[in-house]
């Protein structure tokens, strides 16, 4: 079966339930889906309830589609998503982007929970993706490539939006946010980093590693929509080996930073609907 | 069956076999197999008699499980290893890791023949490994976490016991054996590198490289062992000065190593609390 039939028997099975059609699509990361309880008139939609959506594995991530308005703007968040490390593969873990973009989104931002690999970073800061480094050893276009969905080769210049970018900085600054911008590394997990690894990817150029939102933005990029990417820096890695690491500390900063990030994220989609 | 039932089964069988309960895990690799011919009291399993265990195919690796003592510790070893490159999954690559801890090894001591990086090192050197980079392209966690295993995120910031590593030092001042110490890259293989591939390594900070441990390593710290690690410098891997090598060349270096490589090893064991 295509991936444009499957995205074909998702929009069949969701599409009659939605009173909106988005123009914004969230990816809410670890720790971060609160966003999708503040949306108005908000359908919630189980994946499990959607034709070739696996059942998501990570506590902290609850597996749903949110549809509603945020500041009036029709929006659609993804309030828990699929890791290439729960074993799903990327095509599967790249679906729902496709199924966000075949509802009307033009625009998708993709958030994260992300270990700061810049030393300049800190436990609680917000990054904007500036541009990332697919170290996942694959790739969610491998396969025959689906023309209508979008080109053999597809341009990686730009994937994070420059202007969207500018505007996320902007409204930061009206907001007094401090945000950082940098260098997504992304890659496939579970183990997180050793020291060695850590300093690796400073050398490679990351300032931040997550085990997420690569092969997305790589499939919106793909259809041509528009990307956007915050990660939420968690922990800051030093790269002695001195802080061990526990994905509630992780979950505990998300907490912490999710004030932050909701209203950086709810101002940046009100623009955005101006 | 879930891989905790496969683990199971191959525990069960081990116990119907032996009443030892090993405490130290020993993964001997390419030419360090002999060391279990020392161990005392031994009971040899082929791994083939084992559930669910894969079956080792690279010359010079035996395929047995040996328990019993070495050094005054209840120990189990691994003559023999699963690589990734052989074709197995991680997941059996590692299953004679998730077997020894529900045996109930604590400790974790792995061996390998390596390359080595860094320009300090000479062949027939033995190098501590005090970290490793996982350059092998896969992880041998992916997939559904299994909780009485281990954490679905496993902390890595101290792979290789520091505590463990002291002892090492201590051991190797001990017997009078010289100690490189350093940062492992684990690599698929089984190719072996171009030149340009260990330039490449040595910029992202390896010491060496080798196509073993590392996922062992993984799945040892996502079961909370403490792991040991010494890699014993087979050739040198300098991307400026490469020439061509064979397997043989490993295995010849590897045997000339083994006499100091044993001594280091027990004497390891006969430190460890």
């Amino acid at each position: 079966m295509t991936m444009k039939e499957k995205i074909r028997d998702v929009l069949a099975a969701l599409e009659s339930r939605l009173s909106v059609k988005p123009d914004i699509a969230l990816v809410l990361g670890s720790g971060l889906g609160g966003l999708a309880d503040e949306l108005e008139d908000a359908i919630r939609i189980p994946y499990t309830e959607l034709p070739h959506f696996p059942a998501a594995t990570v506590p902290g991530h609850a597996g749903r589609f949110v549809v509603g308005r945020l500041h009036s703007v029709p929006v659609i968040a993804m309030q828990g998503r699929y890791h290439y490390y729960e074993g799903y593969t990327l095509e599967q873990v790249t679906l729902p982007v496709r199924v966000m973009q075949a509802l009307g989104a033009e625009t998708v931002i993709l958030t994260n929970a992300a270990g700061g690999v810049n030393e300049t970073f800190q436990a609680g800061d917000l990054m904007v993706i500036r541009d990332h480094i697919n170290w996942f050893h694959t790739n969610p276009l491998i396969g025959k490539n689906e023309d209508e969905l979008g080109p053999r080769f597809p341009d990686m210049s730009e994937v994070y939006d420059r202007s969207l970018r500018a505007l996320a900085k902007e409204t930061a600054q009206a907001l007094g946010i401090s945000l950082k911008e940098g260098v997504y590394f992304g890659l496939s997990g579970p183990s997180y980093e050793t020291p060695a690894e850590v300093r690796m990817i400073r050398k490679l150029g990351g300032d931040a590693v997550g085990m997420s939102t690569v092969p997305e933005a790589i499939a919106a990029r793909h259809g041509g929509m528009k990307v956007l990417g915050f990660s939420c820096i968690t922990n800051a890695w030093s790269g002695t080996g001195d802080q061990p690491l526990s994905h509630e500390e992780v979950i505990e900063t998300s907490e912490r930073v999710k004030a932050h990030f909701t209203s950086l994220i709810k101002a940046i989609v009100k623009r955005m609907g101006e | 069956m879930s891989l905790l039932n496969q683990v199971r089964d191959a525990v069960d069988f081990i116990r119907t076999k032996t009443a030892i309960e090993p405490e130290i895990g020993l993964i001997l690799g390419s030419g360090l197999g002999e060391l279990a011919d020392e161990i005392q009291n031994p009971t040899v399993l082929d791994y083939r008699d084992i559930p669910y265990f894969p079956v080792s195919t690279v010359p010079g690796h035996a395929g047995r499980l040996v328990l019993g003592e070495l050094e005054g510790k209840k120990v189990v070893a691994m003559q023999g290893r699963f690589h990734y490159y052989e074709g197995y999954s991680m997941q059996q690559v590692t299953f004679p890791v998730r077997v020894m801890k529900m045996l109930g090894v604590k400790t974790l001591v792995v061996t390998n023949a390596c390359g080595g990086i860094n320009r300090h090192f000479k062949p027939g050197d033995l190098m501590l490994i005090q970290d490793h980079l996982n350059l092998t392209g896969t992880n041998p966690l992916i997939g559904p976490n299994e909780e009485a295993f281990g954490p679905r995120f496993p902390d890595m910031s101290e792979p290789y016991s520091k505590a463990l590593q002291e002892v090492a030092v201590r051991s190797a001042e001990a017997v009078g054996v010289e100690l490189q110490k350093g940062v492992y890259a684990g690599i698929s293989g089984p190719s072996f590198m171009t030149p340009a591939e260990l330039i490449m390594l040595r910029n992202l900070g390896a010491d060496a490289l080798g196509m073993s441990t590392v996922p062992e390593v993984i799945v040892a710290n996502h079961m909370g062992m403490d792991v040991l690690g010494i890699a014993c410098v087979t050739d040198m891997a300098i991307g400026e000065e490469l020439e061509p090598l064979t397997h043989e060349q490993v295995m010849r270096v590897a045997r000339e190593t083994k006499p100091k490589f044993i001594k280091l090893v027990k004497r390891i064991l006969h430190d460890m609390e």
